[in-house]
């Protein structure tokens, strides 16, 4: 997409503002056929791993169109909003939550020409981004005006900075390595060695730190169902909750993404095998890593929200910051 | 009239509307959410001025961990907290006299004022130069910061304490 970097540089106009527009619906399209089939492939392997089948009426043996009929559900749902909710500020929070998720697919690469915007500090803006989606949670919990919501948007909020710090500190020993925080620099570092083989300790942190930052099991306190009914969307219904569900899911979606990026090489190929495309490569990679989230969703039990915190910061960050000690002493004598 | 222009226009008004929003709404986190929209337009205006770096370390730093910080202030004192504002004519008119009065001196003071060219090639790997200066030529700068902010995390600890054995 050697056009589209011309046309990153161009200058603004009312006719690539309208191009720029156009081009970002076949991610949107793309990201929400992945958020349809994702939902299915959780619950499918869920059930199987549960002894069960999972859906399998709607849409043929697999239930291929469960997913569709229950999103015709919830646009069709009332849309219901408490008396004392804070209007504005309900209406408001999805959007909040919804838009930095979207935002973040931006400096993903797929490919070395599928990419969209090639910025040199992609990295951070990652990270940035993504943690203004707790802002969202927490004006969800708060405007819906019920205890529940509120607790679970500060349990977010609280689980969000927590781990925030160990994923920054488990990045700064691929940043070490690479020399850069621009992605596509990073991919191309790892050609021979991805990074998983030189970070092993930095990649579990991230991707214990990235599974809080998702709110998935075994951190899902925010909306652990059993004692706070769903957290800060409780209050929600319809397309309103739709969205909270859909940010959660790109967030699934760009996570996974990050990781096989950042650790796993991107598009480079194991030696040997560069005969399949390197789009193939990304998507094998990228499945793997959203079928352990879901295994993992599956196979452990929620911790208790004083686990949560202890283990967040007794735990992570001091292996952290070792990681990035050892990251350093093995930079410096064999690199 | 160019984009940059443009997008300068928009940002700068979104930024000022944050700001006016913040003093004029009744609700504590309504205005939390207002510091937010200025936050996020100053980022737009540093990505215009490519500091890239500077941009995501204001959203990461002020929308992310300040502004939840905040929102923690909120709800673990009186989180339903509205201001009750009293309005004084008087005193809104001096304080319109005074705003006009620094409008022109300002503007009186940047008029006529030169930069000189604008620096060039600005957005050419400016987060290594960044890194670059401050472990080269700032570092005792660098490290005096952060003894300061260890002081004032330990201030914080110390104060905290202190109200703790007071309750018991």
């Amino acid at each position: 997409m050697e056009w589209m970097m011309e046309l990153l540089k161009s200058p603004p106009g009312l006719s690539n503002l309208s191009t720029f527009l156009i081009l970002t619906l076949p991610v949107l399209s793309i990201v929400l056929g992945f958020v349809t089939y994702a939902i299915l492939a959780e619950r499918k392997v869920l059930g199987y791993m549960q002894l069960r089948y999972g859906p399998n009426r709607t849409g043929g043996r697999f239930g291929l169109l469960q997913t569709v009929a229950d999103v015709l559900k919830l646009l069709i749902k009332e849309d219901t909003r408490p008396k004392e909710a804070d209007r504005p500020l309900f209406i408001l929070a999805p959007v909040i939550a919804f838009v930095p998720s979207f935002m973040v697919l931006a400096v993903i690469p797929y490919t070395e020409s599928v990419m969209f915007a090639n910025i040199g500090v992609g990295l951070l803006y990652f990270i940035a981004i993504s943690g203004l989606t707790t802002v969202g949670m927490l004006t969800a919990g708060w405007a819906s005006n019920n205890k529940y919501a509120l607790m679970g948007g500060m349990r977010s909020a609280a689980q969000m900075i927590s781990y925030e710090i160990p994923l920054l500190m488990a990045l700064v020993g691929v940043v070490l390595f690479a020399g850069s925080l621009n992605l596509v620099e990073i991919v191309e570092q790892q050609q021979y060695i991805p990074y998983i083989l030189l970070q092993p300790i930095g990649f579990i942190i991230f991707f214990i730190a990235a599974t809080a930052e998702l709110n998935r099991t075994p951190f899902d306190l925010p909306e652990a169902e059993s004692e706070l009914i769903a957290g800060y969307h409780v209050e929600y219904s319809g397309f309103r909750f739709a969205f909270f569900m859909l940010a959660e899911y790109v967030y699934l979606f760009a996570m996974s993404a990050l990781i096989t990026v950042l650790y796993l090489g991107g598009w480079n190929p194991i030696i040997g095998l560069g005969f399949i495309p390197d789009l193939v490569w990304f998507g094998i990679k990228f499945s793997i890593l959203v079928f352990v989230f879901m295994w993992v969703r599956a196979t452990l039990p929620r911790i208790r929200p004083d686990q949560l915190m202890e283990f967040g910061w007794k735990v992570l960050l001091p292996v952290a910051m070792l990681n990035i000690f050892l990251s350093a002493i093995l930079k410096e004598i064999f690199f | 009239m160019n984009g940059e222009f443009i997008a300068f226009l928009i940002l700068s008004f979104t930024a000022i509307l944050g700001g006016i929003l913040m003093l004029n709404l009744k609700k504590v986190v309504h205005m939390l959410l207002s510091v937010v929209l200025t936050f996020v337009s100053l980022a737009g205006i540093y990505v215009l001025l490519s500091a890239e770096f500077v941009a995501v370390v204001q959203i990461l730093i002020y929308s992310g961990a300040v502004t939840i910080i905040l929102a923690f202030g909120i709800m673990l004192t009186k989180h339903t907290a509205r201001d009750e504002r009293t309005s004084n004519r008087l005193r809104a008119a001096l304080v319109g006299v005074g705003v006009l009065v620094f409008f022109f001196t300002v503007y009186g003071a940047i008029d006529n004022l030169f930069f000189g060219p604008g620096a060039e090639g600005l957005h050419v790997e400016n987060t290594q130069q960044i890194g670059e200066r401050i472990f080269a030529h700032y570092v005792i700068p660098f490290e005096l910061v952060s003894i300061v902010l260890l002081v004032a995390l330990m201030g914080a600890i110390v104060l905290a304490r202190k109200e703790g054995e007071e309750n018991k």
